[in-house]
């Protein structure tokens, strides 16, 4: 049985439309699956050996396989709720209202969404916060480790500028607050706060804004930054794995 | 199989163990993702719906079943900024299901509009586009408007319906007591067409008080003004001894020698005579100038007795100076300008006997008890500064204190101000309807430094005020311009010429409204010329008597000169004219006596008249309108037959239906009634 599947499964490898698609062809040498992860759009990001000692728990806690999984499903739910929401002075709070009373499992749909966020935020801190104490910043991860600092930063802009969008009191206040604060910059500070608003005050403007930020640019940055992290980790020579002193 | 096998140490299968926590997380997960949906079918809505089909199955209602759609039901407005979804639940507003009384099926009451004309939260509040009952109905975390309470939902026809509205007696009353109480003295209301309410309650000028009253007397007002009369309209503002010895001083102080003092008056004992003959002269006197068409008096039972239009007079001995009452009654307008009492027309013994009637009112212990320390300087700059600070020129003109500016919040948008902008009294309900209607029984309840005083009003008065406050939200302000209407201005209408100046003398306008200005206590004079017939007029101005039996005749003689009177009459029956009274709308030479034959037999038999009208005081037993036994020598037959077409077109507002009559049967009726000529003087 099983080696009907197998045997089956590797005449379709050998088939031409598969072939042109995956151009690696059957059989299971070493060089014909790093010639699978290496020719694939997908796989090449990844590393063509693991060590299987990177695979398990400790060394990780997998806190960056689980940011990733935060992220997809924040691009998953976000694009599901852009399916509700104006990014207008007199809808959106009436759309958020719309989520939670009329829209299937809109409130689902939201929560999923900020409690992600949420845990988002605490798994990138809780991911650095492990490559920090385990010393995998160190050479030659030095450029990777840079790259997760701007990734930190872009979750949490994505974070403040998705505050606003419910268009609540909570969020005036919170953006209002967030705004004055980089008004202090000296010099230039109210000029930073004209071009994150729009204008003087938060409104339309900002809203608009925030929108595009939130939905666009910022998880367009965040794709690219996370490609590279990605890309880095496998130049990098892999996972950082510690020699087990006692092995 | 072939070399990486031996290369990595591959990890085997995973354990039992690992399995295990696998599928436990699994399930755990799969669980939780599965509550979304079933709280999504679960919904409020949904079970509604369901119980009103199983009802509805019940009774046999097939059709209904069949016909009805499940699903969110919503009123959406776009230029009202309405989505309400309410009737998801309320599936039964239009009562197809007949008989269904619980909520949330019960059938909406008649209203003039369609019901889902506005919405719901127009005049219910609540939360429109909430689909669970908890957020609809109450007030939650994101959510402070609940529904209104239904003894305040007249306030939604006061969005848009901006004057009195029949079918809206709560909001009616409590616009008018917004005027008539003065509130809109402190308080900017205005209405969402732009303009303000005005105050209706004419409080009078304190420039010449001292010649008026006693210092005495004016601190035991101020301190509690419903102790000298329970019908006084000025509220108590608490205030304590030695603020009102101080007030009383400055406004004693303030006070300067009116007009009316340059008037020389005979003294009382020179003019009046004495005795039981003259006390009851005097009470003759009180009745025939019909004082208390305006003033009201306590009887023994201790209700009031007369009208509300001027003040009561049941202690009004222990107020007045002698002097100045038998000036005022000599001529009122001479102390205060704008006041609404008439100048009567009485001559000295007229003017002393009723002044020793009045100034017989009063009630000895009311003063007994007042000793004030003569008054210093110091007390009256320190009562300038109350009086100031307390805002008593925001009613009151007094010398040398300016009306304050802003004195006390707009109320513009008080219907829908924000929880968060108010404080609220310890133990208060956190609602604004509450919170208004405690504001305005016991605004000082609220603190004791505040400055709002405290009005006497009946529970459904602070009903009726808070219901008109509540009318003044937001979501008017912004009502597309075609859905508000208006309530009548007052046009700044005044008669001109001698006439013009002796119906100022005699305050016409404060009872009668004439073009658009004017009271509203007497019948319309707009089109009086047209109506009436000129010798009627000067008989009635000499002698006014009421036409209608079932009601108290209010308007008082005032003793005119016989040349006043035909000023009168000849400016009013010229200047008092509608348009279309002519010979075009009615030839008077058809009426004939054939005419009037015919015109008998309809007002008795097609008609009815006398179910309401007295033709014939021997038979006709009609008491709803008014007598019109010497109508014929009252109405001039254009008015008449113009009236019996469209009595409504002429009066606003009147009782007497429109009967849809043709022009020959109004033709008629005007020929008979033009036959009813009694001998004059005789309606009694």
């Amino acid at each position: 049985m099983a080696t009907t599947i197998k045997s089956g499964f590797e005449r379709i490898r050998n088939t031409e439309v598969w072939r042109t698609i995956f151009r690696s062809g059957s059989g299971s040498s070493n060089l014909h699956r790093s010639q699978a992860v290496q020719q694939n759009i997908f796989l090449h990001l990844f590393s063509v050996k693991v060590r299987s000692r990177a695979l398990e728990f400790s060394p990780t806690w997998y806190l960056g396989a689980l940011t990733l999984s935060t992220f997809f499903i924040l691009i998953a739910t976000g694009i599901l709720l852009m399916f509700y929401y104006h990014p207008s002075v007199p809808q959106a709070y009436a759309d958020m209202k719309d989520l939670q009373f009329v829209v299937a499992s809109g409130v689902f749909l939201r929560n999923l969404h900020r409690w992600s966020a949420h845990a988002m935020v605490f798994l990138v801190f809780a991911h650095m916060f492990k490559v920090f104490y385990r010393g995998a910043y160190r050479p030659p991860r030095q450029f990777n480790w840079v790259i997760g600092v701007f990734l930190l930063l872009i979750t949490l802009l994505l974070s403040y500028t998705g505050y606003l969008l419910p268009w609540d009191q909570l969020a005036f206040w919170a953006v209002t607050v967030g705004s004055n604060i980089a008004k202090a910059v000296p010099l230039m500070g109210k000029q930073i706060r004209f071009l994150m608003l729009g204008g003087n005050e938060v409104n339309a403007n900002a809203l608009l804004r925030f929108y595009v930020l939130h939905c666009v640019i910022l998880p367009l940055v965040a794709i690219l930054l996370v490609g590279v992290h990605f890309w880095r980790i496998r130049k990098d020579g892999g996972l950082y794995v510690p020699e087990k002193k006692n092995l | 199989m072939d070399d990486n096998n031996k290369s990595a140490p591959l990890r085997s299968r995973p354990t039992l163990r690992e399995l295990a926590y696998f599928g436990v997380v699994s399930l755990v997960l799969l669980v939780s993702l599965a509550i979304a949906p079933a709280k999504n079918y679960f919904s409020d809505w949904r079970h509604y719906q369901k119980s009103y089909l199983k009802i509805a199955a019940e009774r046999q209602s097939g059709t209904l079943v069949r016909s009805f759609h499940g699903g969110i039901h919503q009123t959406w407005i776009a230029n009202l900024g309405v989505v309400d979804r309410c009737e998801s639940c309320h599936v039964n507003m239009n009562g197809a299901l007949v008989g269904a009384t619980a909520q949330p099926f019960r059938k909406h009451p008649p209203i003039p509009h369609e019901i889902n004309q506005f919405g719901c939260v127009t005049c219910h509040r609540g939360q429109g586009p909430a689909t669970s009952v908890e957020e609809a109905h109450y007030t939650t975390e994101a959510w402070e408007q609940p529904l209104l309470p239904a003894k305040y939902l007249e306030s939604g026809c006061g969005q848009c319906h901006l004057g009195p509205l029949e079918g809206a007696p709560k909001l009616s009353e409590g616009r008018s007591l917004l005027s008539s109480m003065g509130c809109v003295h402190c308080h900017n209301v205005t209405q969402p067409d732009g303009n303000q309410l005005t105050p209706g309650d004419n409080p009078p000028p304190l420039t010449h008080i001292a010649e008026k009253t006693s210092r005495e007397w004016m601190y035991a007002w101020i301190k509690n003004p419903q102790a000298y009369a329970a019908s006084a309209t000025m509220p108590n503002f608490l205030l304590n001894d030695q603020d009102a010895a101080d007030i009383s001083a400055f406004l004693m102080a303030q006070s300067t020698p009116s007009a009316a003092t340059k008037v020389e008056i005979k003294p009382a004992a020179a003019a009046a005579p004495t005795g039981a003959d003259a006390a009851t002269e005097a009470t003759t006197l009180y009745g025939a100038s019909f004082c208390s068409s305006c003033h009201a008096v306590q009887n023994e039972a201790r209700n009031l007795v007369g009208g509300n239009f001027g003040p009561e007079l049941t202690r009004v001995g222990n107020k007045v100076n002698p002097d100045w009452l038998r000036r005022w009654l000599n001529n009122p307008v001479a102390y205060h300008p704008d006041t609404r009492m008439p100048h009567y027309r009485m001559d000295d013994k007229q003017v002393a006997l009723l002044s020793s009637f009045l100034l017989a009112k009063k009630d000895n212990d009311l003063l007994a008890n007042v000793h004030l320390a003569p008054s210093t300087a110091d007390s009256v700059a320190r009562g300038k500064k109350l009086v100031t600070e307390t805002g008593c020129a925001a009613c009151h003109q007094i010398n040398g204190v300016n009306p304050p500016q802003n004195f006390a919040p707009d109320l513009t948008r008080v219907g829908s101000r924000a929880l968060a902008q108010v404080v609220f009294a310890p133990g208060m309900k956190h609602n604004l309807p509450d919170y208004i209607a405690a504001k305005i029984h016991d605004p000082r309840s609220f603190g004791p430094g505040l400055k709002m005083p405290k009005f006497t009003l009946t529970d459904s008065q602070t009903g009726a005020l808070a219901t008109a406050l509540l009318a003044q939200t937001d979501r008017a302000a912004t009502y597309p311009k075609e859905l508000i209407i208006s309530g009548a201005r007052p046009s700044n209408y005044h008669p001109g010429g001698e006439a013009g100046k002796l119906m100022d003398d005699l305050r016409c306008l404060s009872c009668h409204a004439i073009n658009g200005n004017g009271g509203d206590m007497a019948p319309d004079l707009t089109w009086e010329g047209s109506a009436v017939q000129g010798a009627w007029l000067e008989d009635f101005l000499k002698n006014p008597n009421t036409l209608r039996p079932a009601l108290i005749r209010r308007m008082p003689k005032f003793n005119l000169s016989p040349e006043e009177i035909k000023t009168l009459a000849d400016y009013i029956s010229v200047a008092y004219q509608g348009s279309g009274f002519d010979s075009q709308t009615l030839d008077t030479h058809s009426l004939n006596a054939d005419s009037a034959a015919r015109g008998k037999q309809l007002f008795y038999s097609k008609y009815g008249c006398q179910s309401c009208h007295i033709a014939d005081y021997k038979n006709d037993k009609g008491y709803v309108g008014p007598a019109l036994t010497s109508v014929g020598t009252r109405l001039t037959p254009v008015w008449t037959y113009k009236w019996l077409k469209d009595p409504n077109a002429l009066r606003a507002g009147t009782l007497m239906p429109n009967f849809g009559l043709k022009d020959d049967e109004a033709r008629d009726l005007t020929a008979f009634l033009m036959t009813l000529k009694a001998k004059q003087g005789g309606s009694k």
